[in-house]
């Protein structure tokens, strides 16, 4: 490259129990798409919002177009032709697409006429149509995200940073993002993206630069590297090639929770889940995929019973649960790791014991006569941290002090520990690294070898293959087809995943 | 993002949270001193003067604890919502409440049924009748979604409108002269517990309910299920945890409490109930369990000090010559916790900054 | 009936001042829990100020003064120390308590007979207070009611057609939003507090300077609450506040009317009384969709 847009110097920002970047120098190129590639918890993140002013760094410099500058906020980013897309949208739900757009960038009186025309022009330009007068909130997560584009190209940003912009998008979106950044970048902008998945980075990026626990383990140009060696910068390892478990017939074993004819419509009257049917068997792993929000949280919260369906039943073990409650369905052997640890799993300021018994606090376990059993948790919870090899000092640690890995080890050994028949689990690595992912994986498979029905919901497709004797894809609150493993490559799911009958085009 | 961790430790927040209340207070006592200067007069003679009168005079020192008793109640009624991640506003309804009931019963019953059979009974219709106004706010919260600071605030100034319409009617005193009741016979006091001084029976009273809302919420499975609902509705929800019920269980407690102060006031102390009784300890109730972060324990201290800031501002209203206005104790009580509430900023960065530290040093293994 | 009208519409005058001080600040995510001392060092300042100077302009300033200085110390300690707002509203609330009563004596003593100073005269308006029925019971009010007037379309314009009313907004609903479209969150918050307490003070003086000509330390009698019990069920909109301000004001002014006539035949003062406030916990209740800004009394941290 002949010139550098932005550069970062010897940037080192520790939060209150992380260091999160250590000593990282990057540069990115007029003109240049970057990838940021790393695990959960990498740092990618930090060092972008420390160049957009979100978060102040404790040590090091930033230089663009040549000059040192000083970035406190993210209104001086803007000011040097930064823009920054948020992994969760930074959008004003009640307020329309045009407010949103001009959120920060108007004074005195409210002009949306001319600012109308402005993003008409730039919509048609690079081909986002999105109405200028519908609220935010009303809007599709695609969409969304092309309001957040159009609001950085309103700014006329030079250097865009995208965080994880596929996680919300179908493959046939995330195509149409790329084509976009492609030629975003040939009118000589820059592009950095944050991801952690290599495919994409092979597809559109100019330069890989690959972060690991804070620091920058790799920085390569796309045309001389390859997956296994990204892989390895990334992981730190050779990624292990896991062998596939033997095929089984799940007509042949007992079925455990059936879903029949599921139905719920949201708060705008739009089904979430259309009709949805299907049987968990004893004994195998049901593997739910999807684009994230496409009902999998609803039906997961249907079977646990956190959220009354409008129309259906949910059967288990030959008996009709629809209307019992959650407390009932606990009582009945049905554990529950649900999608949000931080907000439906536990609750962060207790201490583990007291995350331990949070759904045992009615039964006559770790209560005697509506006293808690101190001394029984407090062993029970040591028992778990060692089993589940928790990295923790003991019982009386308080949750919010463990990394997210350790506190899903948590929720999982007292999920497991509480269906003793069956156990739904939502995505149960999300955010996780590596170590803590295939610690879970051979969890989970051992619960399904001890005979209880399992349910996994991924929107990893390698969690999906790994774990699941059969697969379900779901679009729109359907069911596109449940099969066996076998049955399904990684192109057609994606067909399903978008809605394609069938998974042929 | 936790690739590093410290290890919590528990003992020395403890000791950090007292360490810093006791300076907090110490802070606003010492700038509390400086407003009487505005009276021209020198804050260490006041304040000498006045501890000397307290300490040297048993009656007094008494009254410290008479203050704190009722104290006690009406804040252990703010934080035990509070644990609930709910806002009782309104334990001074409560107590109104409560103090209708304490003063009819013994009214009706005084002097009719032994002395111990009716504190019995008014504790009980005392509980009772504040525990029924605070499940009235918990359902109108569970069950409409209504705003529960808000319909609690509201309920004091509803009580209180009822009290005084009783007052003025079917308890009004035989006399008619005053809007206020006959007092209670003599039978129906709470008993004194310490000779020469108004302690009674209700001050121990006090101390055992703290004890037993302790052992309630850190040693009981609804005191855990209420504290789970405050800290995570939703994951308590997940885990088969009825919140809505909690809301309205935790208000009724928390009504009750406030209640019982009914008991103590008018058993207690006042022997007859009055417009305008004790106006104040419901919003003091509420500083009191700021200062204790909420801990029932600690409530018992904080309420010990407010009584004593309370005997000291009238102490110093009745030293001849000094002309010190009894309105000075709100002064310091507001300076006091506004103290206080600065330092729980103060102690979480300095927390957040000694991580921080020890990280970079790197005393904390990856 | 028009006497109670003219009396209720002069009695809304704090009540809609405050509660649109109020939208303002909880739009932006803001609760004034201080509120009720925000109103009562209001009140106390209009009193003093008028008092000492003899002049009430000097008094509505220093009223304006001490709801500002009181919002200070509750926006820093809520805004940038990021302490609870409930909390700090209750110790702030028993401070100016405590402020008032304290220096009420160190200015005044005891005085011998009750402090009075003179208040704000009526003006009506030419021509418009000739209108029959209207004109007596809008336009011969004192200017603390035509400032409300004013207020009224200010505020909604500001609100929802300037620049400074997306900010508001946006900074209520998501502030991470706003911080990332180069607002500065804190800023915005800060800033309005302190303005929702200049205007918090002048609602209170409205009680000393505007009406009684005297001060007493139970004068708001929990009136600051009403206004923010308002601003509540004014759905966050200044439009609602103005509404919810009548039927509060219509309310209070029936209360002073039956009071003052005997009604008491009819029905207890005592729940006229209550009325305000029995009114305020059946809407709380009956209300259902509630348009409350997302944000509402969570502090902004930016980085942990």
């Amino acid at each position: 490259m002949a010139e550098n847009a932005v550069e970062l110097h010897n940037v080192t920002k520790c939060f209150s129990k992380v260091i999160a970047n250590d000593d990282v120098s990057l540069e990115i190129g007029k003109g240049e798409v970057v990838a940021l590639l790393g695990e959960n918890g990498a740092g990618k993140s930090t060092i972008m919002k420390i160049l957009y002013g979100l978060y102040s760094m404790d040590e090091g410099r930033i230089v663009i177009d040549g000059k040192e500058v000083r970035i406190k906020s993210p209104k001086d980013a803007i000011s040097h032709g930064i823009a920054m897309i948020q992994q969760h949208f930074s959008l004003v739900f009640p307020h329309t697409v045009t407010e949103n757009i001009v959120l920060g960038n108007v004074h005195g009186w409210l002009d949306l006429k001319e600012a109308k025309e402005k993003v008409g022009m730039l919509a048609k330009k690079y081909g986002f149509p999105v109405p200028l007068d519908a609220r935010v909130g009303d809007l599709a997560v695609g969409v969304q995200q092309k309001v957040e584009i159009l609001k950085a190209l309103y700014l006329d940003a030079r250097i865009l940073i995208m965080d994880e912009p596929t996680a919300v998008l179908t493959p046939q979106e995330a195509e149409s993002l790329v084509s976009f950044i492609r030629s975003y970048a040939a009118d000589g902008n820059s592009v950095v993206f944050i991801t952690h998945k290599m495919k994409e980075v092979m597809e559109s990026a100019d330069r890989i630069i690959v972060m690991r626990n804070g620091r920058i383990t790799g920085n390569v140009l796309k045309s001389e590297t390859n997956e296994r060696e990204l892989a390895r910068m990334m992981m730190g390892e050779e990624l292990e090639v896991e062998s596939e478990e033997e095929p089984i017939d799940v007509s042949k074993l007992p079925v455990s929770i059936e879903v029949v004819d599921a139905r719920k419509k949201n708060r705008d009257g739009i089904a979430v889940l259309d009709g949805v049917s299907f049987s968990v068997h004893k004994g195998e792993i049901f593997g739910i995929a999807g684009v994230s929000g496409n009902g999998q949280d609803e039906i997961c919260e249907a079977i646990s019973g956190n959220m009354k369906l409008d129309g259906g039943k949910i059967i288990f073990e030959g008996k009709d649960i629809t209307n019992e409650s959650v407390r009932k369905r606990i009582e009945e052997g049905i554990g529950y790791v649900p999608v949000d640890r931080y907000k439906d799993g536990m609750v962060m300021e207790m201490t583990l014991s007291e995350n331990m018994m949070l759904k045992s606090s009615y039964s006559e376990k770790w209560v005697k006569n509506g006293f808690i059993d101190k001394k029984g948790i407090d062993e029970y919870t040591d028992e778990v941290i060692r089993d589940y090899q928790v990295k923790a000092t003991g019982h009386s640690d308080i949750a919010h002090n463990l990394s997210g890995g350790n506190q899903q080890k948590v929720v999982l050994a007292r999920e497991i520990d509480a269906g003793r028949h069956a156990i739904i689990f939502n995505q149960p690595t999300r955010g996780l690294d590596i170590g803590a992912v295939d610690r879970i994986h051979r969890a989970i498979k051992g619960e399904k070898r001890k005979g209880k029905a399992v349910v996994v919901v991924s929107t990893e497709l390698t969690e999906i293959f790994e774990l699941s004797d059969r697969i379900c894809v779901m679009y729109r609150g359907k069911i596109m087809g449940i099969y066996n493993r076998g049955e399904l490559t990684t192109g057609r799911i994606g067909l399903l995943m978008a809605g394609v009958e069938d998974g042929k085009a | 993002m936790g690739k590093r961790e410290i290890p919590s430790s528990v003992k020395r927040g403890y000791l950090d949270a007292l360490l810093f209340n006791i300076g907090a207070i110490i802070i606003g006592l010492l700038i509390s001193a400086m407003m009487i200067l505005f009276l021209k007069q020198s804050p260490i003679t006041v304040f000498s003067t006045a501890l000397g009168r307290i300490f040297s005079d048993k009656y007094t020192l008494g009254e410290v604890l008479v203050k704190a008793t009722p104290l006690v109640f009406t804040s252990l009624a703010f934080a035990f919502t509070y644990k609930a991640n709910l806002f009782n506003i309104g334990a001074q309804g409560q107590f109104y409440a409560g103090c209708i009931s304490a003063v009819s019963i013994s009214l009706a019953l005084g002097g009719k049924v032994p002395t111990a059979l009716l504190i019995v009974i008014v504790l009980v219709a005392s509980f009772l009748s504040g525990a029924l106004v605070g499940a009235l706010i918990g359902i109108a919260k569970a069950k409409f979604g209504a705003n529960e600071f808000l319909v609690s605030m509201m309920s004091t100034y509803v009580v209180q409108a009822v009290m005084d319409f009783l007052l003025r009617t079917v308890l009004r005193e035989t006399k008619a002269e005053y809007i206020q009741t006959d007092p209670i016979v003599r039978e129906a006091f709470l008993p004194g517990i310490v000779p020469g001084t108004r302690i009674h029976l209700g001050t121990l009273i006090a101390i055992l309910s703290a004890i037993a809302i302790w052992v309630l919420l850190y040693k009981t499975s609804l005191g855990f299920r209420i504290r789970a609902v405050g800290r995570n509705s939703d994951a308590s929800e997940h885990s088969g945890i009825n919140s809505k019920l909690i809301f309205v269980v935790a208000f009724l407690i928390s009504g009750g409490l406030a209640g019982m102060a009914g008991l103590t006031e008018i058993n207690g102390v006042q022997h007859m109930l009055l417009q305008n009784f004790n106006s104040s300890i419901g919003s003091f109730g509420i500083g009191i369990a700021i200062l204790a972060n909420g801990h029932p324990i600690g409530i018992i201290f904080s309420s010990i000090l407010f009584g004593f800031l309370n005997v000291i501002g009238t102490t110093m209203g009745r030293i001849p010559g000094l002309n010190i206005p009894a309105s000075i104790i709100d002064l310091i009580q507001g300076i006091v916790m506004t103290s206080v509430i600065i330092s729980y900023f103060i102690r979480e960065s300095v927390g957040r900054r000694r991580e921080k530290r020890m990280l970079k040093s790197g005393e904390v293994e990856a | 009936m028009i006497s109670i009208l003219t009396r209720a519409v002069m009695m809304s005058t704090p009540l809609l001042l405050g509660s649109i001080a109020e939208v303002f600040a909880e739009r932006t995510g803001m609760m004034v829990t201080a509120i009720e001392g925000i109103f009562l060092m209001g009140a106390w300042g209009g009193f003093i100020g008028t008092f000492i100077s003899g002049s009430i302009v000097v008094g509505l300033l220093t009223a304006v003064l001490m709801g500002f200085l009181m919002a200070l110390l509750y926006a820093f300690i809520t805004v940038y120390l990021r302490q609870q707002q409930i909390v700090v509203g209750t110790a702030m609330n028993i401070l100016a308590g405590g402020i008032c009563a304290y220096f009420q004596r160190v200015l005044f003593g005891i005085p011998t007979t009750p402090l009075q100073i003179s208040v704000l005269e009526k003006i009506p308006i030419p021509i418009l207070s000739d209108i029959p029925v209207l004109g007596e019971i809008f336009f011969e009010q004192n200017i603390l009611t035509y400032i409300a007037y004013l207020v009224i379309p200010v505020s909604y314009i500001i609100l929802f057609k300037t620049s400074l009313g997306l900010a508001i907004r946006s900074v209520g609903e998501n502030p991470e939003a706003a911080d990332v479209s180069g607002i500065n969150v804190n800023r915005i918050r800060f800033s309005t507090v302190l303005v929702a307490g200049a205007f918090g003070g002048l609602a209170g003086s409205f009680y000393t300077v505007g009406y009684l000509g005297m001060f007493t330390t139970g004068i708001i009698g929990g009136r600051g609450w009403i206004a923010f019990a308002i601003c509540f069920l004014g759905n966050w909109n200044p439009k609602g506040a103005v509404f919810g301000t009548l039927v509060f004001g219509l309310a209070e002014a029936i209360s002073i009317y039956l009071q003052s006539t005997g009604g008491i035949a009819i029905m207890p003062n005592e729940f006229v009384i209550a009325l305000p406030y029995i009114l305020t916990i059946a809407l709380t209740i009956a209300k259902r969709s509630f348009n409350v800004p997302a944000k509402l009394g969570v502090p902004y941290l930016k980085e942990s």
